[in-house]
């Protein structure tokens, strides 16, 4: 019989030995690090700004989440409210201890309103008629009169730390008690 | 014409059974022990068969005179030889292959469908074969998949050389056939990976490109051809038990329960075979703990397998039904949404508003094929088939689920007229329906015709042909699709082809109706069949260096029609999520593997290298970008040891972090690239066969969707007792 597919071990084939033992050196070394890691809320590398939200009341049962949004500039209407949101969709703050640490990147500058916003069930259309699943829980008040939202720097490049506020769930407030809605 | 009349009776006639004989045998191994599997073919015919487990072969029908009987298998040489056959007679013909670990393999996934001489054919195919399903002691198909060169399992989704991307549960652009007999869901178009036991499995070859002149719809990037054991002669019975351990987060702050995770199972199965007839039937069960949060998979599964042969035709049925439940992780938890002491994201949780998510699902399908060997020049095959999936999501917002049915039936003619030329000539139908409270009810019908014909031309060997398909969904007007394509080899060892592959939407894709991302979804039942035209010239080399086989191809896709969500904006204040035939695209890009024997018998190292370039833009945009979820590196290393009966071993793959993702800025972009090495460890001795195998030893996080974490360090334990 015939066999054409023999191919049989060369003596050079000894030199490569190694060769297995250097791919897998290769593929242990290039394992090594690189993956997913723990991120502190507060991280080092945050531009933004970060601190503790301490919860009251009872919360409600529609509750979906909790966020907190920025603004540039004390929004006047219901379409301020939505689309000068910073940032446009935010992240959630977990709710169900009575306290708890977050973050929000933004952009560098100043911001006159970071607020704590309740949103019940209920699906959004990043219009104004978002307004009726939202209310305001809470905010950043001012260090020297704390009847007056506090402005809040984020400098270049870095994060503005400790900017710590109460969201109380026994007082959600309406967007119309804070700007003018004209239609929903 | 009265030519071409005469030619077709000459081949149709049966041949006298006084000039017919059997050719039987046994092919082994330099030291006696038997190989299963392997190809056994008379070239230039219609007549092949695989060895049993002890080795054994039968073919049928052999013209009476000197007959060329060639025997290859997959790490050993192939070998010709010739017999004298008298008609009436049978003749015994016994084949000793020696190692070669460098030699090609047999292929026989086009075999089915492309007309062939028993060579390699003219595009490129990957191969996972039993042994490589052993030595790896893999636990699924798709863990056995996701290491070869080229392709990449995203959350069970299949991306060969880029193709497919990521979309959650919609369709798949990569078709999957179980003996040949196309298995994607009816209603979903995806690929049931728990379908099928792995231990029912003896193969899997992955044919890369487009294959839709050949298969049809959703084989617009490849085909998976699944093949299951066959039924050998005598009484045989297999057990097989595995257990294991998943390994704790790396950071304490992830961890996220007390004790570890745990997942095991056992598969057990029986066969008795005669010459004639045979029958297999097999059960098996599992449960998995999971590695994260809410991860928690139970399945069950039952198969069954008979075959008859009387004289020149076979008979083959088989099915199985599987039923899972399993818990649904559906993304990590973010930032406020569980105890995620003091973190941004916590991957091994799970928001809380997502507790309780699962999925209970029952799938299984019915097939038969009956193959005639008119005459060693011309056989007919003639398939039916039925798929049924079912499922139930349960979910805090809402329940969904669906029932989706897939009937199919196809006819083949294979034809050898002249010793040179083949042809294959075929036509299929399709039915499926959909029963959904988000897909709605509704079916589509397909019906399709095609031809292939090779020609060999001294070295050259040039194949070409086409398919046609229609498609109707609910009934209405019919669309067509022409899917043509040409190959040529020359030598063996260049090879270029060139294709028209097409998808046709799914009823899922055409009709869901539901919420993601907190945004409507509504249908869009005008979505056209996406189409791409694919190019490959490829080149095998071997021996290289006398020890090394090379094999690379380069290739370049041209696709259109690219279904993909888009957010719709509808004033005054709607915001909706629709499937749309929106994207251009092109994939390019090298596809190369190496095979190194330095030490025959003893060590194998491997390497698989893909790179690729995708580019895609939206329809009426003319700015480009990289294609979501296509990595534009992929590595396959590998590496095997064997010392009598204990084998060593170490896979590592790596895919560079996908340039982009779908839905970017709705989701958490985290994503880093893939970096995982799985060593393993063999020992076997008579019909007792140990296996340890840790997979991610290096517990590397990491994720290939957003929001997702891809498996961690897992060890299990598999013993197996086969008789």
């Amino acid at each position: 019989m015939q066999n054409h597919g023999q191919v049989d071990a060369p003596p050079a084939g000894a030199k490569l030995l190694g060769m297995p033992k250097v791919l897998l050196l290769v593929a242990v070394v290039a394992a090594c690090g690189g993956g997913l890691e723990p991120e502190p809320i507060c991280a080092r590398t945050l531009v933004g700004l970060c601190g503790t939200l301490r919860f009251r009341g009872t919360i409600p049962d529609s509750t979906d989440n909790v966020f907190i949004a920025a603004y540039v500039t004390f929004p006047q209407t219901c379409n301020d409210l939505i689309n000068n949101r910073r940032p446009f969709i935010p992240g959630s703050v977990p709710y169900t201890d009575s306290a708890a640490a977050y973050s929000v990147p933004l952009s560098s500058g100043t911001y006159q309103w970071v607020v704590a916003v309740w949103k019940k069930v209920g699906t959004l259309t990043l219009t104004p008629s978002d307004t009726a699943l939202l209310r305001v829980a809470g905010y950043y008040r001012s260090p020297t009169d704390s009847t007056q939202p506090g402005a809040v720097t984020v400098p270049s490049g870095a994060a503005a730390g400790d900017i710590n506020f109460v969201a109380n769930f026994d007082s959600l407030r309406p967007a119309t008690d804070f700007v003018t809605c004209t239609a929903q | 014409m009265h030519r071409a009349i005469a030619t077709l009776l000459i081949v149709v006639a049966p041949f006298p059974a006084a000039a017919q004989g059997v050719v039987r045998g046994t092919v082994r191994d330099k030291d006696g022990a038997p190989i299963s599997g392997a190809s056994i073919a008379i070239p230039g015919t219609t007549l092949s068969t695989r060895t049993d487990l002890q080795g054994q072969f039968r073919i049928a029908v052999v013209p009476a005179g000197r007959a060329r009987v060639h025997a290859a298998a997959l790490g050993y040489g192939p070998v010709d030889t010739a017999v004298a056959l008298t008609g009436g007679d049978s003749t015994t013909v016994d084949f000793t292959l020696r190692a070669a670990p460098l030699a090609l393999p047999p292929v026989d996934v086009v075999s089915d469908r492309v007309p062939h001489f028993g060579d390699r054919p003219a595009t490129s195919v990957a191969q996972v074969t039993e042994r490589d399903l052993d030595r790896r002691a893999v636990n699924t198909v798709e863990e056995a998949i996701d290491h070869v060169a080229g392709v990449q399992m995203v959350n069970g989704q299949t991306n060969v050389r880029g193709s497919t991307g990521y979309v959650q549960g919609l369709n798949a652009r990569v078709l999957m056939t179980v003996d040949g007999i196309p298995m994607n869901q009816g209603d979903r178009g995806g690929i049931s990976w728990d379908l099928l036991a792995v231990d029912e499995i003896e193969g899997l070859e992955i044919l890369k490109g487009a294959g839709s002149s050949v298969y049809g719809s959703a084989a617009f990037g490849g085909v998976i051809n699944v093949t299951t054991r066959d039924v050998p002669a005598g009484l045989h019975t297999r057990l097989r038990v595995n257990a294991g351990v998943y390994g704790d987060p790396p950071h304490p702050i992830w961890r996220f329960r007390d004790n570890p995770g745990l997942l095991g199972g056992a598969d057990f199965a029986a066969s008795y075979g005669t010459d004639v007839a045979g029958g297999r039937i097999s059960v098996g069960d599992r449960h998995s703990d999971g590695y994260r949060q809410q991860d928690q998979d139970d399945h069950l599964h039952f198969a069954g397998r008979a075959r008859w042969q009387h004289a020149n035709t076979r008979v083959d049925v088989s099915g199985a039904w599987a039923v899972d439940r399993y818990d649904v992780p559906l993304s990590w938890c973010s930032r406020g949404k569980c105890d995620d002491k003091g973190q941004v994201f916590q991957p091994f949780m799970v928001d809380t508003t997502e507790r309780g998510a699962r999925t209970d699902s029952r799938k299984g399908y019915l097939a038969a094929r009956v193959r005639t060997t008119v005459s060693p020049q011309f056989a007919w095959t003639a398939r039916g088939s039925w798929l049924r999936t079912h499922f139930v999501d349960v979910r805090r917002s809402a329940t969904e689920y669906g029932v989706g049915d897939r009937f199919g039936a196809a006819g083949q003619i294979e034809a050898h007229p002249e010793s040179t030329r083949t042809v294959i000539v075929g036509a299929e139908a399709a039915f499926s329906d959909v029963t959904s409270d988000i897909f709605g009810s509704h079916s589509q019908s397909e019906f399709a015709a095609y031809g292939q014909s090779e020609q060999r031309i001294g070295p050259l060997r040039v194949s070409g042909g086409a398919r046609l398909d229609f498609l109707a969904v609910d009934g209405g007007s019919l669309t067509a699709v022409v899917s043509p394509r040409i190959a040529a080899t020359l030598n063996g060892m260049w090879r270029a082809s060139i294709g028209r592959g097409f998808r046709s939407p799914t009823m899922a894709e055409r009709f869901v109706h539901t919420t993601a991302l907190g945004f409507d979804v509504v249908p869009n039942p005008w979505l056209r069949p996406e189409t791409a035209w694919s190019f490959e010239i490829g080149h095998t080399r071997a021996p290289l260096l006398r020890f090394m086989r090379l094999d690379a191809a380069l290739f370049w896709t041209e696709a259109r029609d690219l279904i993909e969500p888009q957010v719709l904006r509808i004033p005054p204040d709607t915001v909706r999520i629709q499937l749309q035939n929106v994207v251009r695209a092109r994939i390019a890009g090298l596809d190369a593997s190496v095979i190194a024997a330095p030490i025959p018998d003893r060590l194998i190292a491997t390497l698989g290298y893909t790179y690729l370039d995708t580019r895609g833009r939206l329809v009426g945009d003319s700015t480009e970008g990289p294609l979501a979820f296509r990595p534009r590196h992929l590595l396959t290393l590998g590496a095997d040891y064997n010392v009598g009966p204990v084998g060593l071993g170490a896979d590592f793959r790596f895919a560079s972090r996908p340039e982009r993702i779908e839905l970017e800025g709705f989701v958490d972009p985290r994503r880093v690239a893939v970096k995982v090495l799985d060593v393993r460890a063999a020992w076997k001795s008579g019909p007792v066969e140990l296996r340890v195998l840790a997979t991610n030893v290096l517990n590397y996080i990491y994720n290939l969707v957003p929001e997702t974490l891809a498996p961690v360090r897992t060890v299990t334990l598999t013993a197996v007792w086969s008789q």
